[in-house]
Order: structure tokens, then C-alpha cells, then sequence
């Protein structure tokens, strides 16, 4: 069905009569949709805001029912407490540590394979292609008893290299550059080669430049998944500090801390506040990268 | 001649070069994994490292599949991903429709609404464990008292636990929606507003179809990470009480099998169920809902 | 994208199929040596002071232990003690958080390689101790050092003899009793000097201390009164002689017995004159709180804990604190009661000079000497008679009969199978299957005789896995 071209539309006849009703209609449906997303809002911000009113009582005052909707006098002791007693730095640290190496891995191996694809043509391309694809298909959980005896015969038990290294690809990192640089015009390939351009160059020079906004997207959502992993920390880190990420410090938290509910609310707020901050900053690329497979 | 296909050959040689990494990775942490799981499923493994598995065939295989344990645990997640998937894509709908206007204050609304996209399982566990602790939390408030505590409750902990899951799908479902209804084509929404059609005709007749392509994302997507999802389950009912509280999905299953039980065998077992399962999942929802998805060329 | 999907499919296809074939035409097995009971026993191995003997320098072992801190420091007192005493052997102390963590750390350390020379593991590891194949019984050394146990408790040594041989020496062994507050009793009319010795008796008292407002008992949900109640009439909560002549292959408790304890259980909940709470978790010491608070006037639970509760309980001028033994199914008890708490284990990976250096140090914790500081300074039951009977006990007992209590059950009634505890391997999760039939019971309103027998189907269950995966 073509698409109708409204140019050509005759205007509607709008009744005279019905001009004020309209306006006040619009008014009041105005009305309804701020009562309706501030209705959401209170929905969507109330637990995070309980948790930061529950980290800043005293323990005694959260017991209290009923339940108390702001601290009239704010204990910031909590914070200070779920930071030093609850290792938050330390836990802190090491998902920083965890999440820089998965984040960079991920963007290198996808960058230079989204080269490969995107721009050179060599045997079994197409079946390569769909090796990549199918990585897609097999989640993760399907793989974790294998990869934990794996990491252990390898003495990576309870390090870095055994939280990190089996995320260093990713297909669909892969896929989301090989689509920005199938974006490049042919023609500026052409003129790069005329001019000398070895694909290192290329790739270095131009390629990524012009691919920014996708590894932008690539990045925070790698970020995201690496920060919020919660499984495999799990099985990988042992019982000391050394590599144990702030997701499962939350849980050990919570699990020392059972007479203390303000300090492992108070490390629950550190650990998320972060992540806050880099939403408001990087939402553009978050969206980018949520629903790179939504619009068809 | 020679020097084109030597340069070809040097092209090719740095494709496989370029791909390596990736491919090395994907070899040993993703299929090798994958399917190693069938030869595991196939031994049967002592209940104390060191000590060597025995092969024993097929018959763990039917074991678990057969196991009271397995069936309930099917059964606790199947019902939690109906209640997680469908709420928290209508819930994202309402909010990506209801933030779907120029108005002023509205890129605060959407931050808002998109900010359990970067919760974690962890930071949502906490914050609703102490919303829904009997003591401290706001249940007693609320005139809700079930005895045992919620989180306790062989009938209300699974509902619970859907909720804080529910929850933390939000941002990614209003996430997605809004991105669909931003790209639905302006020339149809106004010519059916034109041909009159108001309010709740407009979002059922023609916002809801041609968002249809969006929505069947995120039903895949939400019903991976259904699945994927175990994390509240471990930090507020934990291990020991899963059973009781018919809170063992299947992945936390497979967590207990190869990490508290030392089973490796039916961790294997489980976990191609869990595949097999998402499997079907994704290619049913491909198969029958795409046919039913419109386009808007239709 | 346009993919001729079913060409590029097809070799990958194949790649499952070869490895899935593969996998399953691969008949590798291997036999997992187990011996009836699933007990080591005694293997060529000489743990004898030959050993030890032309040594120049010390040999220096690992002991994991779980001990609380108090406890922790008597522990280490002793253990200073031995290494001043003597040149041959010098233990350190590794302190882990809980006999859970230990076991924990133990079974990683079967893969990894870190493990102890001597190691301190709760009685419910025992059968899981044997199975793993990596410790050397103690019988071993017994026979070596030509050790004599006849001063030791029997059936302190009972449960950790398997078939006959020795497997670890007990060390901090208690029992489950009852703490009243005498105070309540009187002000609730009840002789404070006769507390309930039965079951029967205990939903009375309960009942009556409730009605005038004294609180009633404080239940903790732990399987261990369940287990010990059947022990106190002669029964064994699994089959082959409680898991001793051979391994157990079921649970037997779903008995008249087991059903009248938990129909006793039952009718104190149901009756509101019994509050429960679980035994790990946040309210592990909700019924012992409960009796400082007012809200119970008695509550069953270990008597290692009764240093504890008495500085605890201390506090509280409405309480006066006494201590009875375990109130019985029976009304004359035809069995009694079993040890539990921890004995000391030796690594079979060690060297052999290691190993009798452990057994020297065991033997220095189980001398009549430490055992008595032992007993004193943590309410442990003493496990030799001539502790029992020395001037420190003697005056311990005389001017705190609480802590004679344990004592006296653990040596009075008979020695048997029942009485000396049941071995099992999944003992975890039987103990789990009978909190949820409490649970269901006291929630769910399920019938005790109904819940004992379900716990028995899912103990048996449980068993079978465990044995299959064991290989037996």
C-alpha cells in the first residue's frame, strides 16, 4: 500500500464549535500524562530511593514501623562503614580491573574481526560468518561447567585471567561494527587505497574514526554486561578479596552485615551510583546498543 | 599474475590473522563448552573431587529427566518467565508510550524510566530484600503478613522474586519500545489520526501492529533473560531453601549442580536442557509470531 | 543478510554429531574401589614413632580448626603448650571460620592440593570424609604407638569407628540439653528443681509456663534433637546397623518413634506454647535470646554453648539460669544419647613422618591433662574418665552442675548402634529434607506422621544419589 501523501490531503473541516472543548481537552490530557509518568517515575525510582533512605538510619530506626520515609537525621557512618568493613573499595577495584580488561578485549577482538568481514574477502568467509553467528545462539549458562574445569586446570582459578578471558569476543560486538563499517562509502576506501593505505592504516585512520558511535554503543553495553555479571564471578572467585567482584561483595555483604541493613544498603547505593552517573552521561549510546536489533 | 594472487594470499592471510583472536576465544570458552556437555552428561561424577567419574551412558541423562527435582524445577521456571516477560514488556509499552511526547521534562522521565537498564542482579536483590524483609520492610505497613516470611514462602517467593526481576527488565523494556515507537513511520500515524481514529483504536488498530516488529524483540529478549536470571534467587533464598520455596529455576539449578553438588555430569545435563529449551523458544517465537508481525510496507 | 544457511550448518552439524558419537561410544569406566561401610581399613601404612625417630629437626604440620574464638584460644594455649614441650613436633594452627568452611576448604583441597596434616571436621563429614579416599584412619596409629583407649568415652570413640577400625580421634564433643530459667518455673508454679525429662512432660510445662505468662520453649528447627530423640530410645535413623556394618542404603526413622517426636514437635507449635526459629541464618540464636528477653522460659540446644548462654543470660535479672538434660521420647530411656560435635581427622597425603607427628599431637589433645583444660575452659564434654574424674572437673561440676549435664547423658544408657550415632553421606541434605518436614508440619499444617514419612522418601532419595554417584 503506497504511502499516502498527505500534501495532497484536503484540510478537515474543522467545526468552529468545537475549538475551546478541544483545547481544554488537550489540557487535561496533559494534565494526565504528567500524573501518569510521575505515577512511573514513583514506580520505577521508589526501591533505589528506600535504599537510600534505609542507608542513612540508624539500624534501630529501620526496624520501626511504620516504615520511615526520610531520615529527618541522616547517619552517613553507614557509608563509611560498608566502604572500609565491607571491602567496598577493595570490591570496587576489582570489578574496575574485571570490567576495563573485558570492555577493551571485546572491543579489539570485535574491531578486528568487523575488519575482516567488513572489508576483505578471503575462503570460507561465509562459513566463518556463521561460526561468529553462531555464537549468538549458545548462551553462556550452556558452557560454565566445562569453562570453570577449564579455568581451573589452567591455575586461573580466583585470578583475573579466569574472570576475563572467556568474554574477550564477542559475536554480537562483532556484528555491530562489521555494520558501521559496511557503512564507510566505497568510494573512500578506494581513494585510501589509492593513496597507500595499508589496512592497518586504514583500519587505524579511518575505519574506527568514522565507526566511533558504534563502538561508543559497543562499549557501554560491554561495560554494562561486564560490571552486572553475577554467574560466573560466582563460580570463578574464591572465598578471599583478591578478585571478588562488587556483585558478589554485595552478596557477602548482605550475608555478614544481617544486623546492619543500613551499611549493606549503603554499599548497594555505592555500587550502583556509578553506574547512575555513566547512564546519564552515555544514555545515547546505551540505547544505540540496546536496540541495535530492534528496529528492522 | 603471481603478484595478484600473492597479494590475495596476503589478504587472506591477514583475514584469518584479524579473526584469530575471536575464534580462539569463541573455540575454547564457547563450543568446545558446548559440546563437551554432551560427553558430561554421560559420566556420572563422585560427590568429592579427585576422585574418578564412571561412565554410565544414558542413563544419568534419564535419571534427571525423570527426577521429581527437575520436573518442578521446569515447572518454577516456566512460570517465572510468564510473569516476568509480558509484565515487564507492557509495563516498558505504557511508560515508552506514555514518555512518547515532546513535552517538557520528558528527557528526565525517560532517564528515569531507563535506569534499572545498568541495576544489577545484585543491587536489585539488596534493595527488594529489604523492601519485602518481614522486620524491617514495608510489607507489615502494607497489611501484608503471610507466615512464613515472603521470601520463605513456598506459594510467594516466586512471585517475589518475578517482581524484583520485573523490575530490573523495566529499563530495558522501556528501552526498547521507546526505540520502536520512534521509528514508526509519522506518515501512518497521521493519516489513521486524520481518518479519525482517536485515543485506544489508534494504539490497538495501528500503534500496537506496527510496533509489532519491537515487541517480538523484546519478547526474545526478555525471554532469554528470563532465563538467564538467578542472581535475586541466590542472594535472598539461597541454596538450602530453593527447593522448598520452588524458587529453582533451571539455571540455579545447573549453578547448585556444578558448584554445590561437585556434579558436574548433571550440570551438563541441565544445561542442554536450559538450550535445547531457549532453543525452541526463540525459533517458535521466529517462526509463528514473526508471521504475525506487520510491516509497515504491508 | 542472505545465507545459505544449510550449507555452512551442515559441517558444524556434523562436527556434533562425530563428538556426540564419540562421547558416547567412549565406554572408559573406571572403578572407584569401596570397601563395605565404605571405610578405609587398615592399609600398609606405618604411622609409628619409627617415624619420628632420627630427626634433627621438628617436623612442623598444619591443624585446620573450627573452633569460636573463645574456644579458639583455649586451642591455642594447648597447643603452645606441646610445641613447648617437646622438640619433635611443631603445629600451626589454621584457624578456618566454621566447620562448614573447613570441609568446604578440605574438599578444594582436593584438587588444588592444599590440604592439612590434621584436620578438625564435624561429625555429620564423617562417611564424606571416608569417601573421599584422602585420609589415613587413625586405627592406623593406634596400632603403631600401641596407643590404649580404654580410658576414652566408648562411645565418644564409637562414632568415628567404622567397621571395626578407628577412623578419627573426637575432640570437642557435646549434646544437645535443655536450659530453663528457673525463675519462670517458679513464678509459673512448676518445681524449678524438676524440669521435664520427657517429651510428654516438656508440651506440659510448656503449655503451663505459657498460660502464665512466662513464655513457653524456645524451638530451634534443627534435625540433630531429632536424631538424638531416636538415639535416646534405640532407634537408628538409617539401615546397616546406622550406616556402621555397611553403607547405608535407607533411611529407616519414619518409625512409631520418629512419628511420636514429631508429633510432640507438633503440638508444642500448634499449641502456640512453643516459638520456632531456624538453625543457621539470622535467628540461629533467637531461642536462647528469647530467654534473656522473657519470651521463652526454656530452649533446647548444644551444651557447648553453655559458657556462652551463662555470661549471655547473666545479664538478665529475670533469669535464673538451669540446665537439664535432653527431655526423652521415652519414658524410661532404653537407649541414649549420641555424640556429636568434632573429632580430629589425619591426611593421608601427608608423609609418614607427618603423620605420626599428628598422631602425637592428637594424642596430646586427648590426654588426660588437656582434655581436662580442654573441658574447663570450654564446656566440651571431657572424653576421658580420668578428666571426668580429675580435682578440676570435679570442682567445675560442683559449683556449675550445668556443666555435668552433657557428661552424664553421653555416659549413661547403653552402648549400640543407635546410641553411637548414624554415618552418612549425604547428611546435609537428609538434615535439610527433615527441616522441610517440620516445616511443612508446623506451616503447612501437614500431619506429623505424613511429614516423617515423606522426610523418609526424600531421604531415601538422597541416599540413593549419593551412593550412585559414589559408585557403590
Amino acid at each position: 500500500m503506497p504511502a499516502t501523501d498527505t500534501a495532497v490531503r484536503p484540510p478537515a473541516p474543522a467545526p468552529p464549535a468545537a475549538r475551546p472543548p478541544r483545547r481544554r481537552h488537550r489540557r487535561l490530557r496533559l494534565v494526565l500524562r504528567y500524573t501518569l509518568l510521575s505515577i512511573g517515575a514513583v514506580v520505577v525510582l521508589f526501591p533505589l530511593y528506600m535504599a537510600v533512605v534505609n542507608s542513612l538510619l540508624a539500624p534501630s530506626q529501620i526496624a520501626h514501623q511504620p516504615p520511615p520515609f526520610f531520615p529527618l537525621h541522616p547517619q552517613w557512618g553507614s557509608y563509611r562503614k560498608a566502604w572500609t568493613e565491607g571491602d567496598l573499595a577493595v570490591y570496587l577495584r576489582n570489578s574496575a580491573i574485571q570490567t576495563t580488561i573485558i570492555v577493551a578485549g571485546q572491543l579489539v577482538t570485535s574491531v578486528l574481526a568487523a575488519y575482516a568481514f567488513a572489508f576483505l574477502e578471503f575462503p570460507f568467509k561465509r562459513t566463518l560468518f556463521v561460526v561468529f553467528l553462531m555464537t549468538l545462539m549458545i548462551p553462556f549458562e550452556v558452557t560454565i561447567a566445562t569453562n570453570l574445569s577449564t579455568v581451573s586446570s589452567l591455575g586461573w582459578f580466583n585470578t583475573f585471567p579466569g574472570l576475563t578471558v572467556p568474554f574477550l569476543a564477542t559475536g554480537f560486538g562483532t556484528f555491530l561494527l562489521r555494520q558501521a563499517f559496511l557503512q564507510i562509502p566505497r568510494d573512500l576506501r578506494e581513494a585510501a587505497q589509492l593513496d597507500g593505505y595499508g589496512h592497518f592504516r586504514f583500519l587505524w585512520s579511518v575505519a574506527v574514526p568514522l565507526a566511533r558511535p558504534a563502538l561508543a554503543a559497543l562499549g557501554v553495553f560491554s561495560f554494562l554486561s561486564a560490571w552486572n555479571q553475577y554467574l560466573w564471578p560466582l563460580l570463578v572467585t574464591g572465598n578471599d578479596n583478591s578478585v571478588r567482584t562488587v556483585q558478589i561483595g554485595l552478596k557477602q555483604l548482605i550475608n555478614t552485615q544481617l544486623d546492619q541493613i543500613n551499611v549493606s544498603l549503603a554499599g548497594t547505593v555505592i555500587a550502583v551510583v556509578p553506574l547512575l552517573i555513566l547512564l546519564v552521561v552515555f544514555q545515547k549510546q546505551l540505547v544505540r546498543s540496546l536496540t541495535s536489533g530492534a528496529v528492522k | 599474475m603471481s603478484a595478484l594472487r600473492s597479494r590475495r594470499h596476503r589478504e587472506w592471510g591477514l583475514a584469518y590473522l584479524l579473526l584469530a583472536p575471536a575464534l580462539l576465544i569463541f573455540a575454547v570458552f564457547t563450543f568446545y563448552p558446548f559440546l563437551r556437555n554432551f560427553k558430561l552428561a554421560l559420566y556420572q561424577n563422585p560427590p568429592y573431587p579427585g576422585l574418578p567419574s564412571h561412565y554410565v551412558g544414558l542413563h544419568q541423562v534419564g535419571s534427571v529427566l525423570a527426577s521429581t527435582s527437575f520436573h518442578q524445577s521446569l515447572v518454577s521456571t516456566l512460570l517465572y518467565v510468564v510473569m516476568v516477560v509480558p509484565v515487564g514488556l507492557i509495563g516498558g509499552l505504557l511508560l515508552a508510550v506514555a514518555a512518547h511526547k515532546a513535552i517538557r521534562g520528558m528527557a528526565w522521565f525517560r532517564l528515569v524510566f531507563s535506569s534499572t537498564v545498568v541495576t544489577s542482579v545484585a543491587v536489585a536483590a539488596v534493595v527488594f530484600g529489604t523492601l519485602m524483609d518481614p522486620v524491617v520492610g514495608l510489607l507489615p505497613w502494607l497489611g501484608v503478613n503471610p507466615h512464613p516470611a515472603i521470601l520463605e514462602n513456598p506459594t510467594w517467593a516466586l512471585p517475589a522474586v518475578s517482581l524484583i526481576a520485573v523490575w530490573q527488565f523495566l529499563g530495558l523494556s522501556f528501552v526498547i519500545m521507546t526505540a520502536g515507537l520512534q521509528s514508526l513511520p509519522d506518515e501512518v500515524l497521521e493519516a489513521a489520526r486524520l481518518d479519525g481514529a482517536g485515543g485506544w483504536t489508534m494504539f490497538w488498530r495501528v500503534t500496537v501492529p506496527l510496533l509489532s516488529p519491537t515487541l517480538f524483540f523484546g519478547l526474545v529478549v526478555g525471554t532469554i533473560y528470563a532465563f538467564q536470571s538467578f542472581g535475586q534467587i541466590d542472594i535472598l533464598i539461597g541454596p538450602q531453601n530453593s527447593q522448598f520455596t520452588h524458587t529453582d529455576v533451571l539455571l540455579y539449578s545447573v549453578y547448585q549442580a556444578l558448584s554445590i553438588q561437585d556434579n558436574p555430569g548433571v550440570a551438563a545435563v541441565l544445561s542442554i536442557v536450559l538450550f535445547a529449551i531457549l532453543l525452541v523458544f526463540t525459533l517458535a517465537q521466529l517462526r509463528f509470531l514473526e508471521r504475525r508481525v506487520t510491516y509497515a510496507g504491508d | 543478510m542472505v545465507l545459505s544457511r544449510h550449507r555452512t550448518l551442515l559441517p558444524v552439524a556434523a562436527l556434533g554429531a562425530a563428538a556426540l558419537l564419540l562421547a558416547a561410544c567412549s565406554s572408559s569406566s573406571s572403578s572407584s574401589s569401596t570397601t563395605s561401610g565404605g571405610a578405609s581399613t587398615t592399609s600398609a601404612t606405618t604411622c609409628s614413632p619409627a617415624a619420628l625417630s632420627g630427626r634433627t629437626s621438628p617436623v612442623t604440620i598444619n591443624f585446620w580448626e573450627s573452633m569460636p574464638r573463645a574456644n579458639g584460644q583455649t586451642l591455642q594455649a594447648l597447643t603452645d603448650t606441646f610445641n613447648h614441650s617437646q622438640t619433635k613436633v611443631h603445629v600451626n594452627l589454621v584457624v578456618q571460620t566454621s566447620y562448614d568452611d573447613t570441609w568446604q576448604k578440605y574438599q578444594a583441597g582436593l584438587t588444588n592440593g592444599e590440604l592439612p596434616d590434621v584436620v578438625q571436621l564435624q561429625d555429620t563429614d564423617t562417611q564424606g570424609a571416608v569417601d573421599t579416599q584422602s585420609i589415613l584412619p587413625v586405627q592406623n596409629c593406634i596400632d603403631g604407638f600401641h596407643y590404649s583407649t580404654g580410658d576414652l568415652l566408648p562411645r565418644a570413640l564409637a562414632y568415628w569407628n567404622l567397621d571395626k577400625a578407628q577412623q578419627a580421634m573426637p575432640f570437642a564433643v557435646s549434646g544437645p540439653v535443655l536450659y530453663y530459667n528457673k525463675a519462670a518455673f517458679q513464678k509459673a508454679g512448676l518445681d524449678p528443681a524438676k524440669p521435664p525429662a520427657t517429651l510428654a512432660d516438656l508440651v506440659t510445662a510448656a503449655k503451663a509456663l505459657k498460660a502464665a505468662g512466662q513464655g513457653g520453649l524456645g524451638l530451634k528447627i534443627d534435625p540433630w534433637y531429632f536424631e538424638t530423640e531416636l538415639a535416646t530410645a534405640n532407634q537408628v535413623l538409617v539401615n546397616n546397623a546406622n550406616g556402621r556394618s555397611a553403607r547405608a542404603t535407607r533411611a529407616v526413622f519414619a518409625n512409631p518413634t520418629g512419628t511420636q517426636v514429631f508429633t510432640y514437635l507438633d503440638q508444642l507449635v500448634r499449641s502456640g506454647s512453643a516459638g520456632t526459629n531456624s538453625a543457621n541464618g539470622a535467628d540461629e540464636f533467637d531461642n536462647l535470646l528469647g530467654v534473656g528477653s522473657g519470651k521463652y522460659s526454656m530452649a533446647i540446644d548444644t551444651s557447648a554453648a553453655l559458657g556462652t548462654v551463662q555470661q549471655l543470660l547473666s545479664q538478665y535479672p529475670n533469669v535464673q539460669l538451669g540446665v537439664a538434660p535432653l527431655p526423652t521420647v521415652e519414658a524410661t530411656p532404653t537407649g541414649g544419647v549420641q555424640p556429636a560435635g568434632s573429632a580430629l581427622w589425619i591426611s593421608k597425603k601427608s608423609s609418614a613422618a607427618a603423620q605420626a607427628a599428628s598422631w602425637e599431637y592428637i594424642a596430646f589433645l586427648d590426654s588426660t591433662a588437656s582434655q581436662t583444660t580442654w573441658a574447663a575452659g570450654t564446656g566440651y564434654i571431657p572424653l576421658r574418665t580420668s578428666a571426668a574424674q580429675s580435682s578440676t572437673i570435679q570442682t567445675l561440676w560442683s559449683t556449675n552442675p550445668g556443666y555435668k549435664v552433657a557428661y552424664t547423658q553421653l555416659t549413661s544408657g547403653i552402648e549400640s548402634d543407635a546410641t553411637a550415632g548414624a554415618v552418612l553421606g549425604p547428611f546435609d541434605d537428609v538434615r535439610t529434607a527433615v527441616i522441610n518436614a517440620e516445616d511443612s508440619m508446623f506451616v503447612n499444617g501437614v500431619a506429623p506422621a505424613t511429614a516423617v514419612a515423606q522426610a523418609q522418601t526424600a531421604s531415601n532419595a538422597l541416599i540413593t544419589s549419593y551412593n550412585q554417584r559414589i559408585g557403590s
